[in-house]
């Protein structure tokens, strides 16, 4: 009962973390985004105040099928939150003794079905083009957190998340040769999970106009854009847990520390590659994933063959 | 010499159908005809002798002789001629042979004189209507000379439709505006989409009305006009404005002071310059490169903080009058220039470098919007377009006007086709604006920057002319007239040509492609669609009172569930 308790707090902790801290790391792309391009910039709070403005906002119902677009709202930011409480921020992930990595596989892919529903729920010409360019992403994505979950799975010889991630696929812990060709694929990748240019094309403002997000307006859009900025930094934490555990082993507020180190490192490499690139087109872009799927099931080869 | 030269060559063919030639200038040709001819003719001087089309003009004369008119003008780069060919229709019977299916550019142009004075031409291939708005009533024509400047037609249709094209079969129709980002003006193209392949596209324009024409033509006077003219366009405004005087200039034989006419070219080259470095900045925003976009923002300002010391204004700079400028170049403000030359010149041999090399941009760019010299021939495109295409077109050197027979500069010209061309010629002309402006500075000599003209213009003159704007070749063509102010003033900025290009630039390329496509022409829509005056309530093409679009958003919101 005890334990129980500790879970859900952990748990509870975990996400008012992510929530505390992500508008903080999409005020640090936007400051760092503008230095780079010699601008002022908006001060580092500014997307606390930009979600309470939206979240104040009235709440406006359009497109097809209003109800299910709220529910696609709420979907997305539920489904990464769940996700927070599976991954370890400072501690063992609090919600492991619940669920084991194919769960973790199928919640990673729920946020990007919220906004498959999002588009085809909104019903306009553009947010169904944006929901087919993410269905595409999503398909030629999604296997490489389950290719290195699996990876890890392989190495611990269990599908149990605490063992997972703890550095399961880290270069030295796990397989070498796989576990260093699933770095480098996943580092190139890290962008497009997380729809920062040059892979924002399922929104891609410019030629589709946000796209699965276009009739989104509001309580409902600060939903989406919140959930994009936990995405940002649990898919970061996912990361360095997988491949980066150093300090992971700290006393609580120390390892939490590092952590955030290691996400703010990630945050600032996604920051400087979106500053630096045109957005690429979707058939361009499914080329490149379809190379680091490629290189993804070779690794895993590897690992199977214990390389 | 030249301009009769191209007359013996039209004469060849053609004996006894030109009733009257006038020659005002060397550089100039009107040739007068009877309609029966001017299909024959055109599709001779387009097609045989390889003429660019410019333009076709409508006129209401029938005031002063009791005709209407159709000018068709063609420009010779060979012969650095232009060439107007004239013909008069009678009042009863306004009705002319359509030249669009020998000279596939010609199709805006006539179905506009259709649209606004009711002239007819006959086999046209579309006859759709361009300008006017859908509720319009049939039979009304605004540039008729009956037709007052502020009228309201009465029987303006709110619900009519544009009778739009039904998709191709197996397509989807995506509106690509009235808005969107990428537009900074309304604009409307209907694409038709096969899954992420464009098959096909309707344009709907001419959104943005502003009756300039007729208001040139009925209440501003000769030097006015020009301060009308730059509101044309908030880029490049002192083109019209220049392209305006010049063609007056010519049609009444008056020459600006020297000092002025370099005192012109050095403003239109600033103008190239802040337009240009506004496209890179653009283009790649509208692939997602912000970094450039600011940083081209960044350098662009300096410039706009010069234009508004010579001038007191960032755009919109009241600079012409017939005869000359009104504001001069000062010791103080020539080093200041300099100034600031300097510093972009340095900064964008940086940008330059930075480009050419990144391969990202090229990845997108490269074989997208491909117009080749065919396209460029058939639809007369001009400008960063055609020389992106490796054909030299250039008014600066075609045509020379204002001081540009006194600089020297090259034609940047690229052979890719495509919007990386585009880039690449934009790119490196900025680098020749810079030494022409240089130049300028340095040969401009002391003098006054106005002429003293005190007579009367003479009436019933034409007068052409071309300037290289940013975007391509701006066209002003005047028929002086009296009570100091022109009879007909008809403008064609760079887009109404290079917008007609657009159609067969995205025919079967990705969607993603459509917008740099677009992009890349560096569309001016205010500049195409500067005519006309419409009611600005009702012009849109809108089925949906304003009533209608709150009562349809709410309908299912919480502002109904509050009620």
């Amino acid at each position: 009962m005890n334990s129980y308790l500790m879970f859900v707090t952990q748990a509870v902790f975990n996400v008012a973390l992510v929530l505390a801290v992500a508008p903080l790391l999409e005020g640090i792309i936007r400051k760092v985004t503008a230095r780079v391009q010699s601008r002022q910039g908006p001060p580092l709070w500014q997307p606390y105040f930009d979600l309470a403005k939206l979240l104040t906002k009235e709440d406006i119902e359009s497109g097809e099928a209003p109800a299910v677009q709220r529910f696609a709202g709420y979907l997305s930011l539920a489904a990464i939150l769940t996700v927070a409480c599976f991954v370890p921020l400072g501690s063992q992930p609090p919600l492991a003794v619940v669920g084991d990595g194919i769960l973790l596989i199928y919640l990673l892919t729920l946020t990007g079905v919220a906004t498959l529903l999002a588009g085809f729920a909104a019903g306009s010409t553009y947010s169904i083009f944006g929901a087919s360019r993410e269905m595409i992403t999503m398909l030629a994505l999604e296997p490489l957190f389950a290719i290195t979950i699996v990876m890890g799975a392989l190495k611990t010889q269990s599908l149990d998340l605490v063992g997972i991630l703890n550095g399961s696929a880290y270069v030295s812990n796990g397989f070498p040769w796989a576990g260093t060709l699933m770095m480098v694929v996943l580092l190139f990748a890290l962008q497009a999970f997380v729809g920062r240019v040059p892979f924002d094309i399922a929104e891609a403002e410019t030629e589709i106009m946000e796209g699965p997000l276009v009739e989104y307006s509001g309580p409902k859009l600060a939903l989406f854009k919140y959930s994009q900025m936990v995405k940002l930094f649990v898919y970061c934490a996912l990361f360095a847990a997988l491949f980066a555990p150093w300090g992971s082993g700290l006393i609580f507020p120390l390892s939490l520390a590092v952590l955030l180190l290691k996400v703010l490192i990630l945050v600032l490499l996604v920051t400087l590659v979106a500053a630096t690139h045109a957005r690429l087109r979707i058939d361009q872009a499914l080329r490149y994933y379809a190379t680091l799927l490629g290189v993804g099931f070779v690794a895993l080869l590897l690992a199977l063959l214990g390389k | 010499m030249p301009a009769r030269q191209v007359l013996n060559l039209i004469k060849q063919r053609f004996n006894g159908v030109i009733h009257r030639v006038d020659i005002p200038e060397d550089s100039r040709l009107l040739l007068y005809t009877g309609r029966e001819s001017v299909p024959d003719l055109c599709r001779f001087i387009f097609r045989d002798l390889d003429a660019r089309y410019v333009i076709s003009i409508g006129i209401d004369d029938r005031p002063y002789s009791g005709n209407f008119q159709v000018a068709h003008n063609f420009a010779f780069e060979n012969h650095h001629v232009l060439c107007s060919l004239i013909c008069n229709l009678p009042a009863e019977d306004p009705q002319i042979g359509s030249i669009s299916p020998d000279v596939p550019a010609a199709n805006w142009a006539e179905r506009e004189f259709r649209d606004l004075l009711g002239i007819e031409p006959v086999g046209c291939p579309s006859m759709k209507r361009l300008v006017l708005p859908d509720g319009w009533p049939d039979g009304v024509h605004p540039l008729r000379k009956d037709v007052p400047w502020d009228f309201r037609p009465k029987d303006y249709d709110d619900n009519r439709i544009y009778d739009f094209d039904e998709p191709p079969e197996g397509c989807t129709v995506v509106p690509f505006g009235p808005f969107h980002p990428t537009l900074d003006e309304p604009s409307h193209f209907r694409l038709f989409v096969e899954g992420e392949i464009v098959r096909g596209c309707e344009y709907r324009g001419f959104m943005v009305h502003r009756g300039i024409e007729k208001l040139g033509d009925s209440v501003l006077t000769y030097n006015e006009i020009p301060v009308m003219a730059e509101r044309i366009c908030g880029i490049c405004g002192c083109v019209h404005s220049v392209a305006y005087a010049q063609a007056v200039e010519q049609a009444a034989s008056v020459r600006p002071t020297t000092r002025a006419e370099f005192i012109r070219t050095l403003m239109l080259e600033l103008e190239r310059l802040h337009s240009h470095l506004l496209w890179v900045g653009l283009a790649n925003h509208i692939l997602g490169f912000d970094t450039l976009f600011m940083q081209s923002f960044r350098m662009r300002e300096p410039i706009m903080w010069l234009c508004e010391r010579i001038t007191g204004n960032r755009k919109t700079y009241g600079l012409c009058v017939i005869g000359g400028v009104r504001w001069d170049i000062t010791p103080e403000i020539k080093a200041d220039i300099i100034r600031v030359l300097d510093q972009l010149e340095k900064e964008w041999v940086k940008v330059a470098n930075a480009v050419k090399g990144d391969r990202n941009l090229q990845k997108r760019t490269k074989g997208v919007g491909v117009a080749d010299r065919t396209l460029v021939k058939e639809m007369g495109l001009i400008g960063p377009m055609a020389r992106a295409s490796g054909v030299p077109l250039d008014c600066r050197k075609d045509f020379p006007y204002a001081a540009y027979d006194k600089v020297e500069f090259d034609v940047i010209t690229q052979e890719g086709c495509d919007v990386w061309s585009r880039v690449l010629v934009r790119v490196l002309e900025v680098f020749e604006s810079i030494q022409i402006i240089r130049q300028c500075l340095e040969r401009m000599p002391a003098g006054p920057i106005q002429l003293d003209l005190t007579d009367e213009l003479p009436a019933g003159r034409i007068g052409l002319s071309s300037i290289e704007a940013p975007r391509g070749e701006s066209h002003h063509f005047v028929v002086t007239g009296d009570d100091n102010r022109p009879r007909r003033w008809r403008v064609r900025a760079p887009t109404y040509q290079n917008l007609q290009g657009i159609p067969a630039m995205i025919k079967d390329k990705p969607l993603a492609d459509m917008t740099i496509a677009l992009g890349s022409i560096d569309p001016c829509f205010s500049c195409t669609d500067r005519m006309e005056i419409v009611d600005l309530r009702s012009g849109k093409v809108q089925i949906f009172s304003q009533q209608d679009l709150i009562r349809l958003v709410r309908s299912s919101g919480s502002a109904e569930q509050t009620v």
